[in-house]
């Protein structure tokens, strides 16, 4: 019960807060940039044509855009963002003096932040729909004649969120460390980067914790076969949960 | 019965930096208790190691008679606190930031209005807190402080960026909420002038180490210990033994003596024996140390 108080109050702080913001227009971008322009070239979901499955290749397409950039450099900027909100308006100390068990506050925080990447996967997949409904039916007159591939659509919903659990846990741990708002975000967009340009070059490439979500949908052949970057993402996420709760319980100045 | 009691509280910022020194605060239940001293001297470090803010490195801290470090969940839920700058979510209104510590407290959703109307807030509807004057800051805090009706109110500086209407409005309603609610407040302050008026204990800290601590009468009596009459007569030894006689403990001061504060039967009974004497007597004055000269002579 203590737990779900916390998250609520938790919750409320991101109210109005700019990482709200970011996961409602993070979500709903890159699925606009396609139905407008759908809209704009009266395309539908037909012109992929015979090459399989029109839903699922509408899927990868709109994905593919998303997760390879803007949905990591998203997460380092919403977990700084929510993480560093104390920091930000001086309240550790304020959070620290009410009567909540630090790791309750600890695990509370970082449950809003998985919250608010699934709102933002909520969205995401909901503007991802309507890109593909909306311009077959103002311009077929109908829905797609392929079968929507519900399993499909949520086992790769959840392995692409498998993949951001590593970006959230180590930029959360950074977040938590350092009272600068640039540390968090210059390692993340610094890592990132460095990421990218190794994903594909390089055959270690997946030990970055930043690299899963685009060897997901890059499928680095002789990376996919050599390890499971899923259970890599677990591990990683564990070992980052671990270090940043140990570093949190043992931090002598609270606020 | 104390509601907070340190013994032997010390601190190190670092190994050579020793910035409290054997501190045995001791707060009766029922109290305000005024903490004062220079900027520096201790007062917030004091007050965040009491609150668990700061990992505490030797000494002890009850709260409610209770070790604070075993009990900390139970002794936050009856304490609230207010410590040096306003704690507050910028981006939300007073309502919405009152809103998270009632989810945190489990109390009534009408005690967000009750607070805010305590603290004179009550109109400040979607404005953020962001936009605030310090001095509305400062009322919001306080008015998360009481949020959850707590037993033990501290507060560290609470009239800082307050005009002097605000400062007034606080210190009645912190005699207030002691009188009709019998909480114990500790309010720290670096001036005894802002809270000579409402505390009924004091304690004084200057270095790192308690230098007086007691009630306010006790610091009543150590003004009257270091207030004197100065006397300035045509013959300054003449007087000083005539004083002498009379057992009094005498400082020559330039062209003047003076003596400890004594009742005015005797002074005036000093100056018919002066007159007496053919000695001019040029002026006899009484010098009272204000409390705030007190202080500053004790951080001194």
């Amino acid at each position: 019960m203590e737990l779900i108080n916390s998250i609520q109050s938790e919750w409320l702080k991101t109210r109005k807060s700019a990482a709200a913001w970011l996961c409602i227009i993070g979500g709903l971008f890159i699925p606009l940039i396609f139905l407008i322009g759908f809209l704009y070239n009266r395309q539908t979901l037909a012109m992929y044509g015979d090459e399989g499955n029109v839903w699922t290749l509408h899927f990868f397409q709109v994905w593919q855009a998303m997760v390879i950039f803007l949905l990591p450099m998203g997460l380092v900027l919403a977990t700084s963002l929510i993480t560093q909100m104390e920091f930000r308006n001086n309240t550790w100390k304020q959070l620290h003096a009410t009567p909540q068990k630090y790791h309750t506050i600890f695990a509370a925080k970082f449950i809003v932040i998985l919250g608010m990447t699934a709102q933002f996967f909520l969205y995401f997949n909901l503007g991802f729909i309507l890109s593909g409904i909306v311009p077959s039916l103002l311009f077929d007159k109908a829905l797609p004649d392929s079968v929507f591939p519900y399993e499909q659509f949520f086992v790769s919903n959840g392995k692409i969120f498998l993949t951001c659990l590593p970006i959230l846990a180590l930029q959360f741990l950074i977040s938590l460390k350092f009272k600068n708002f640039l540390v968090p975000i210059g390692v993340g967009l610094v890592l990132l980067v460095a990421t990218l340009i190794i994903v594909g070059n390089w055959e270690y490439a997946y030990l970055s914790p930043y690299s899963y979500g685009a060897l997901t949908m890059m499928g680095v052949p002789e990376i996919m076969e050599k390890v499971n970057i899923y259970w890599l993402s677990i591990i990683y996420f564990a070992v980052f949960m671990t270090i940043s709760f140990v570093l949190y319980i043992t931090k002598s100045e609270k606020g | 019965m104390y509601c907070i009691s340190t013994e032997n509280l010390t601190h190190y910022f670092n190994k050579e930096e020793m910035v409290l020194n054997d501190i045995n605060l001791k707060v009766p239940q029922g109290s305000i208790y005024g903490f004062l001293g220079p900027n520096g001297a201790g007062k917030t470090t004091t007050l965040r190691l009491i609150l668990g803010l700061l990992k505490k490195q030797s000494g002890a801290i009850s709260i409610f008679n209770k070790p604070f470090a075993e009990n900390r969940i139970e002794i936050l839920k009856k304490t609230g606190s207010l410590i040096e700058a306003p704690s507050l979510y910028a981006h939300l209104s007073a309502k919405e930031n009152l809103a998270i510590l009632q989810k945190v407290y489990q109390c009534k959703k009408s005690r967000i209005a009750e607070v805010l109307n305590i603290v004179g807030l009550s109109d400040t509807g979607k404005k953020s807190a962001g936009k605030f004057s310090l001095g509305m800051k400062q009322r919001l805090s306080i008015a998360m402080a009481l949020m959850h009706e707590p037993k033990l109110l501290i507060l560290d500086e609470p009239t800082n960026g307050l005009d002097p209407n605000g400062i007034i409005e606080m210190r009645e309603l912190l005699k207030q909420l002691n009188k009709e609610n019998g909480m114990t407040i500790l309010v720290s302050s670096h001036l005894l002038a802002e809270i000579e008026k409402m505390v009924t204990h004091v304690g004084i800290i200057n270095k790192g180490k308690i230098i007086f601590q007691g009630t306010m009468d006790d610091l009543h009596a150590a003004q009257q210990q270091r207030s004197f009459i100065s006397f300035e007569t045509g013959d300054t030894a003449l007087t000083k033994q005539i004083l002498m006689e009379k057992g009094l403990q005498v400082v020559v001061n330039g062209n003047g003596l003076t003596i400890p504060m004594i009742k005015k039967e005797a002074i005036a009974e000093i100056n018919e024996q002066l007159v007496h004497q053919q000695i001019k007597v040029y002026q006899i004055s009484t010098v009272k140390n204000d409390l705030e000269s007190i202080f500053i002579d004790l951080v001194k």
